[in-house]
């Protein structure tokens, strides 16, 4: 249960990231049939709304995480969750210039 | 609590760099995948061309894509639709494009009695919107081009069906070409003037030179943008591969043509394509690489040498005109 509890940022992280590539695909199918003008709008303005959705929800999941746990478990899990929510951004720093 | 404070620390400012790169990277994926059509200002009746205006659909997707059916005019005056040969535009402009004097060369192959059938592929021109995909999906178009002049109700009726199909293409419509040639047998001979090997090479030197805002875009947002391309619009600019597949164009007659000094797609895009192009035994290709010339000006520059050099490729390789013809 504690173990759990303290690997709940990471857990919320690959969720909302889930959540928000499905629901910008769902809104791609549903606006591509008003042709692509309206899709590509849509698709960028759920995109990044929902960026700023998970961004908040995700900043509300790790105060209340860092204010009730204070085991070092749950510090190591912050520290993976920190290295899960950078990687993307490491990866593609890593490729580039491409070869 | 001094690492704790640390490691909210970190948290914050790697979720703040994350969102703010992916979100700087969407901007620039729908950037990419888009561009405002260039309309149609002269059509080949300002060449003295008599021609007629055409629908084709696009293959598997059917979007129905604006073009011109230009017949051949042969020496003695007659018309005729017996060699055909599908032209292609380069990106961010359409079947006219102006900057590369297209339409000119298109007239010029109907003259020497070469029959064209030109369009505006998907996005581009007076075609419907569509996202852009430097050639990845443009190649359906190419390949609803070739369904079109063989089964789709193609004007002057007179002039029956073509015998045989060629292709010529510009910049990203040479890779596209190369891409829809090496899937469809029926193209007999390509001319492929200033294509790329690879479109992601291409666009992530590109991209930190275009600006958005009045700013330059850092390079690495590039590789980024890409994948925020196939995740936001599923636009996959990495399968845009002409290097790939151009092998399977052989025994067919390749003709490859590049300016010298074009610093939009680097010369060595030519030299990947010429060695890809010639690994099989059977293959036929040619190379004609243009002095003191930029990016997809080679007709601009040349002009009748151009033309001369074109024509003759597709003379040799569709064969001699067989129509009896109709009188203009």
């Amino acid at each position: 249960m504690k173990l759990l509890r303290a690997a709940q940022p990471v857990f919320v992280l690959i969720s909302l990231a889930a959540i928000l590539i499905a629901l910008t695909a769902i809104a791609r199918a549903i606006s591509a049939r008003a042709g692509f003008l309206v899709e590509r709008e849509v698709v960028l303005l759920v995109w990044l709304a929902g960026l700023l959705a998970v961004a908040a929800v995700f900043a509300w999941v790790i105060r209340r995480s860092l204010r009730r746990d204070d085991s070092s478990l749950s510090l190591w899990f912050m520290i993976l969750t920190a290295i899960l929510l950078g990687s993307p951004l490491a990866l593609m720093l890593l490729q580039h210039p491409s070869p | 609590m001094l690492r704790r404070r640390a490691v909210a620390g970190l948290l914050v400012l790697s979720g703040l760099l994350t969102l703010g790169y992916l979100g700087i990277s969407s901007y620039i994926a729908e950037q990419l995948v888009y561009a405002t059509p260039n309309p149609i200002v002269r059509t080949p009746a300002s060449l003295g061309l008599r021609f007629a205006n055409v629908i084709v659909p696009s293959r598997d997707d059917q979007i129905s894509l604006r073009g011109w059916f230009i017949p051949g005019v042969l020496p003695d005056g007659r018309l005729t639709a017996d060699r055909t040969i599908v032209v292609v535009h380069g990106t961010r402009t359409n079947r006219e494009s102006p900057g590369d004097h297209l339409l000119e060369l298109t007239g010029e192959l109907a003259r020497h009695g070469l029959a064209v059938l030109s369009f505006d592929m998907r996005g581009m021109g007076e075609s419907p919107p569509a996202p852009l995909s430097m050639g990845n999906l443009e190649q359906r178009d190419v390949l609803g081009a070739i369904d079109f002049l063989r089964t789709g109700q193609l004007p002057f009726p007179e002039l029956g069906r073509p015998r045989i199909v060629g292709g010529l293409g510009i910049s990203m419509g040479a890779a596209t070409l190369l891409l829809a040639a090496a899937r469809e047998p029926t193209i007999q001979a390509v001319v492929s003037d200033s294509a790329y090997a690879d479109a992601a090479g291409l666009l992530e030197r590109e991209i930190p030179k275009r600006s958005v805002g009045g700013g330059r875009i850092p390079g690495v947002f590039a590789p980024s943008a890409l994948v925020m391309g196939r995740i936001l619009y599923g636009v996959d600019l990495f399968a845009a591969r002409p290097v790939d597949s151009i092998a399977s164009i052989a025994p067919r007659p390749l003709l490859l043509i590049h300016g010298a000094e074009d610093d939009y797609v680097p010369i060595s895009n030519v030299q990947q394509l010429e060695t890809a192009a010639t690994a099989p035994a059977a293959a036929r290709v040619s190379t004609w690489i243009v002095p003191k010339t930029r990016h997809a000006q080679a007709f601009k520059n040349t002009g009748s040498a151009y033309v001369t050099r074109v024509v003759g490729f597709f003379d040799a390789a569709l064969g001699a005109d067989r129509a009896v013809g109709l009188p203009a």
